[in-house]
């Protein structure tokens, strides 16, 4: 059986809910100023942290998980804009999140109660499945799975909604926003639904999370986000949601979703692969669904850690070639931090941008560029330019790489 | 649910299957080497479990580098989590006058603990430690699954090998219900008073497609869908929304319609979902052989992969036979998995 044309795939909206603004498109304006949102943290006291600095929202906010506040307003600015009309069966929901978060007391709760207090009478420090199934009780009323889940915040847009397609949630770290987008593009490609809200939230600014990538040695001990910048030291955590609504019809549409690529490094857990081959692969495999050999703009994963964006730099120039030298880059985290699960979503807002408004979003913080990252950095303030082709890249830890080409509607 | 003509038509080969589980709480927890071994400390059991399944299939597979290289890798993931051992030491060294203390947390916290606790909390390492292992460099994804997710996952995999973007692609899922987090939220919802029976386990399928799809006796892959966006309470009634799995299932599949077949293997998240789905497969299919993969305990989001190994295994004694396999997830939501012996 001969499989039918892909289809087409139109970016019909897009919102976000940013530590700057809570509109994207108030957040759009203050970005191309150069504005940064890192500050120290205050949500919680980070003394004695390896990073004391954030990108944090910290505007009040109701009672609950902070991903739902966050997904909820980024996607209703997005599906406010796209004015879609599809059957629900026809519409399907991608997110890309990670798990919320228990209070402290019941973590600690739970862990006593599997393995003891220490110095309790046998208390051996392992599990033990009797003193659990004794001791849990109390805490375990207090985990909601429901609510704490990765995919409550894509059952919940589902909801607000009305999407009875498929409501899919993408846990691929650093890289599960551009996935979830990565997975609504092949739904409507293949003919499984018509359109999708899609996008990617990080709610990190959490001791928890804090406390694993500070464990990783993988924060900025400065608090100081400078993507490419040759005094780079680390990330800053950020957080955020950003969502896009895509369509198999056009309507008044500029943009297109034209390619997709995914690949594992399959290198180390502790190291990215130093010859980036597996970056340069999704970006290759998004260029050539494209049917394109070079874009205008690289929305850099950027993470402003010392390795990883010299063996970025090094993969766009293997991709691209000389038209690297022709191509501007810059990267969302100087200005609004490294919002993990909804970071790829992020990226490809500015990509998005770049090519609707003809305008690049500069890399905040970036003064001084590493000789070892040359290429056509956007410093200070945004730049003006005709766009009209956009690859974003995404990077997770573990080395799932997934990487989106845009480009004006023809 | 209308689907259109315009869907594309998945048909891959299983070319192996491996499973690992299910293992009841109680049941001493495999030791078995992995390729490096001192990735071990750094794995959830979900993400080791996972691991040691994929390395048999690998073996069984002889793959080249250039060839697994390109292999894709799709895995329907449940919460990792910590061990509990690591999570409470980070803990136990925070508490000040018998309280937590977030100073303490970051002064004496964080060198109490194993440094490498992050790549237990994310839940893409469940995929990502195998694909490292064994050198997977192709299309992937985790797919966050309570239970019935983890059919997308595969679904995922079928497409991107009919497609085109791999040739080869591996799909399942892992999971681990013994998790003590996991088991206070079970205790929590109701479920383990219900009679779900916690347990760990992975189970992968590798599918593809090429000049081996086809050939007489081979396990076929015709469909898989899951119908997450119709998903309602397990105690509704959910005839309906498993008709709307199976009839995009029967879709990817380029079919209208479905003949008895000869096994229905079940896949359900817990005795609730259980009782749905023999409901439904009773009704729809009374000359069935059923069976479910949860009466050897509930894996979560391993037990659809469970079930298609399953079906699988009868396929494979079964010349021209046909298996169906139901999947139910805690929220309601189902899945559905077409799968056949090509006939000689």
């Amino acid at each position: 059986m001969t499989p039918p044309a892909r289809r087409s795939v139109y970016v019909r909206g897009v919102g976000a809910f940013t530590p700057l603004a809570p509109t994207w498109s108030a957040t759009v304006a203050q970005l191309a100023d150069g504005a940064c949102a890192i500050r120290e943290i205050t949500a919680f006291d980070a003394t004695g942290f390896p990073c004391r600095h954030a990108a944090a929202i910290d505007r009040e906010l109701p009672d609950e998980d902070r991903r739902m506040p966050y997904a909820r307003a980024a996607a209703r600015e997005a599906w406010m804009q796209a004015r879609l009309a599809v059957a629900s069966a026809r519409l399907g929901v991608f997110v890309g999140a990670e798990s919320g978060r228990g209070r402290w007391a019941t973590v600690l709760g739970l862990a006593r109660a599997a393995r003891g207090a220490p110095g309790a009478p046998g208390a051996s420090g392992a599990f033990d499945h009797a003193r659990f199934a004794r001791e849990a009780r109390p805490w375990a009323d207090r985990i909601d799975a429901s609510v704490l889940s990765p995919s409550a915040v894509a059952v919940a847009l589902a909801h607000e909604v009305g999407a009875h397609g498929p409501v899919e949630t993408v846990s691929l770290a650093c890289a599960s926003g551009s996935a979830a987008i990565v997975e609504a593009a092949r739904a409507i490609r293949l003919g499984e639904i018509d359109a999708a809200l899609c996008g990617g939230v990080g709610a990190d600014v959490d001791p928890l999370m804090l406390a694993g990538f500070g464990l990783l040695g993988i924060l900025s001990p400065r608090g100081v986000s400078c993507p490419f910048d040759a005094h780079r030291d680390g990330f800053v955590v950020g957080e955020g949601a950003a969502m896009l609504v895509l369509s198999a019809e056009r309507g008044d549409a500029v943009v297109e979703l034209a390619g997709i690529g995914r690949s594992l490094d399959a290198h180390r857990l502790t190291a990215p692969d130093p010859e980036g081959s597996g970056a340069a692969r999704a970006m290759s495999a998004a260029l050539a669904d494209a049917g394109l050999a070079a874009v205008d703009y690289v929305q850099a994963h950027g993470t402003s850690t010392p390795l990883n964006d010299r063996i970025e730099v090094a993969a766009i120039r293997r991709v691209l070639g000389a038209a690297a030298d022709r191509a501007r880059v810059s990267s969302s985290k100087g200005a609004l931090g490294h919002w993990v699960a909804g970071a790829g979503a992020l990226g490809a807002l500015y990509a998005y941008h770049a090519i609707a408004a003809g305008e690049i979003l500069p890399t905040a913080n970036l003064r001084t560029p590493d000789p070892l990252c040359d290429v056509p950095h956007v410093i200070g303030r945004a730049v003006r330019a005709d766009v009209h082709a956009a690859l974003a890249s995404s990077f997770a830890f573990g080395g799932a790489n997934s990487c989106l080409v845009l480009r004006r509607c023809g | 649910m209308p689907r259109a003509a315009e869907v594309w038509v998945i048909r891959v080969v299983i070319a192996h299957h491996a499973a690992r589980g299910p293992y009841l709480a109680d049941a001493a927890p495999p030791d078995e080497p992995l390729a490096n071994p001192r990735a071990r400390k750094m794995m959830s059991r979900a993400a080791y479990l996972a691991a040691l399944a994929l390395a048999d299939v690998m073996r069984a597979l002889g793959l080249s580098a250039d060839e697994r290289a390109r292999a894709g890798y799709f895995l329907g993931v449940g919460g990792s989590a910590g061990s509990l051992e690591d999570v409470g030491a980070l803990l136990d060294a925070s508490i000040i006058d018998g309280a937590f203390s977030l100073p303490a947390f970051g002064d004496r916290g964080l060198p109490a603990c194993n440094p490498l606790l992050a790549f237990q909390l994310m839940n893409n390492f469940t995929m990502c430690h195998g694909a490292i292992l064994e050198g997977l460099g192709g299309p992937n994804g985790a797919l966050f699954s309570r239970g019935a997710g983890t059919v997308a996952a595969i679904a995922e995999a079928a497409h991107a090998v009919a497609t085109g973007e791999c040739e080869l692609a591996i799909a399942g899922g892992a999971d681990v219900a013994t998790h003590p987090v996991t088991l206070a939220e079970l205790a929590r919802d109701g479920f383990l008073a219900r009679g779900l029976v916690p347990a760990d386990g992975a189970g992968l399928i590798a599918l593809r497609a090429g000049a081996a799809a086809g050939a007489a006796g081979d396990v076929v892959l015709e469909g898989a869908a899951h119908a997450s966006g119709r998903g309602r309470p397990l105690d509704d009634a959910l005839d309906d929304a498993l008709d709307d799995a199976l009839a995009d299932a029967l879709a990817r599949a380029g079919r209208g319609s479905i003949a008895e077949p000869d096994v229905v293997v079940l896949a359900p998240w817990g005795p609730p979902a259980a009782d749905a789905l023999r409901s439904y497969a009773a009704a729809r299919f009374p000359g069935a052989r059923t069976s479910d993969t949860g009466t050897r305990g509930d894996a979560l989001a391993a037990s659809p992969a469970l079930a298609v190994i399953d079906a699988a295994r009868v396929l494979q004694a079964t010349p021209g036979g046909r298996a169906l396999v139901l999947a139910l997830g805690v929220d309601g939501d189902p899945g559905a998995v077409l799968l056949a012996q090509e006939a000689a």
